[in-house]
């Protein structure tokens, strides 16, 4: 039985495992990494379906736009395969990964900085639709996506994506008090747009 | 119910699911990138050199049925076009059965024509076995798939034009 076919058997673990938030706990695709190193596609292919709903959902969550998050997934899978044969196995997979897709991120927001600009009021903070309603606030995504750049990436990697301060730090070419400072910022300006008790 | 103000920012942001999938035309573009097209010049002189032959000779046949033809066929291509049925078995049994009528009604044919048309098909397998060998060395190439279809349709035009031209011959006779 070849690597992808006995990987397909296994797809059923593996859509458990996400369903149930276990997937960091799963095994590493050692045999596929193997595989795809070696030039194989397919075996890639199936690393692409495992592992693209969490570097989509980073780089939405990073960028706060789809077309800006499609094209750095795209581009995080080109330089993952590119880069695929010297990859040594000394961090989990998508650990690394997830710091192509940092990088992606990043890389595409110095070239194309105003296409990746998200309205941001004067604040900071979105407004809320009726302040003197008792509906409910708005989307925490939202919410999300119109923090300032700094925070926003700091809060998606470390309070989203369970980057340490450290990891963000490097990943975002920041020192890592800046890094803990932004995940203050993030949290204020999160918990007072969504009008939140301060804990 | 826990009215989502009840909550505190850590439970919010542990019920945001991590996972978004993604729309499912980003791995095409992926795959596209990773596999561009690196076929040799001379295969490519050699498949562009099939494709024209085919051309022609799906032209030349045209050509000689339509003398035999009181109104020219509408090709089958019209019909088959955007339709990926190469590799459904439906659609494979179909084309069998269209290959046999072509067959019989070839044998009808006076041996000149007969020969040029059975030249034509050569041609067109040529192309077709040499477009297979370039889509094993290189299967996501969306040109390739795409000049792959086309020598299906050149294949199934030929053997309805034939079909077509005949069916009055049979019936003057």
């Amino acid at each position: 039985m070849g690597v992808v076919e006995e990987w397909e058997n296994r797809v059923g673990t593996v859509q458990m495992l996400q369903s149930t938030g276990a997937m960091e706990a799963a095994a590493e695709p050692t045999e596929l990494i193997a595989a795809a190193a070696g030039g194989d596609l397919r075996a890639f292919e199936h690393l692409y379906r495992q592992f693209s709903p969490r570097v989509y959902g980073l780089c939405l969550r990073l960028t706060g736009q789809r077309e800006a998050a499609e094209d750095c997934t795209q581009d995080s899978f080109v330089a993952a395969w590119r880069a695929l044969a010297g990859f040594e196995q000394r961090s989990r997979f998508s650990t690394w990964l997830h710091r192509i897709a940092v990088h992606s991120v990043l890389a595409r927001r110095r070239g194309l900085r105003v296409d990746y600009e998200v309205p941001e009021p004067a604040t900071g903070l979105p407004d809320r639709a009726d302040p003197a309603s008792d509906g409910p606030p708005l989307d925490l995504e939202r919410a999300i996506a119109a923090l300032p750049d700094g925070a926003r990436h700091v809060l998606v990697l470390v309070g989203l994506y369970g980057f340490s301060h450290a990891e963000a730090a490097h990943a975002l070419g920041v020192a890592e008090g800046t890094c803990k400072a932004q995940l203050h910022r993030a949290r204020s300006l999160l918990t007072a747009a969504l009008g939140l008790e301060r804990s | 119910m826990n009215h989502p103000t009840e909550k505190s920012l850590d439970e919010l942001l542990a019920d945001l699911p991590r996972d978004v999938v993604p729309p499912r035309h980003l791995w095409r573009g992926i795959s596209v990138r990773l596999n561009p097209p690196r076929r040799s010049r001379p295969l490519a002189y050699a498949m562009a050199a099939g494709i024209a032959g085919a051309c022609m000779a799906s032209a030349l046949t045209w050509a000689v049925l339509h003398e035999r033809a009181a109104a020219p066929a509408a090709p089958l291509t019209a019909r088959a076009a955007n339709f990926d049925e190469s590799r459904n078995p439906r659609y494979v049994a179909a084309r069998d059965d269209l290959e046999v009528n072509f067959r019989e009604r070839l044998a009808l044919l006076d041996p000149a024509t007969r020969a040029r048309i059975e030249a034509s098909l050569a041609v067109i397998r040529r192309a077709h076995e040499e477009i297979r060998k370039a889509l094993a060395s290189d299967p996501a190439s969306p040109v390739l798939e795409q000049l792959w279809q086309s020598t299906w349709h050149d294949e199934l035009d030929l053997y309805d034009h034939v079909v077509r031209a005949t069916q009055p011959a049979m019936t003057r006779t």
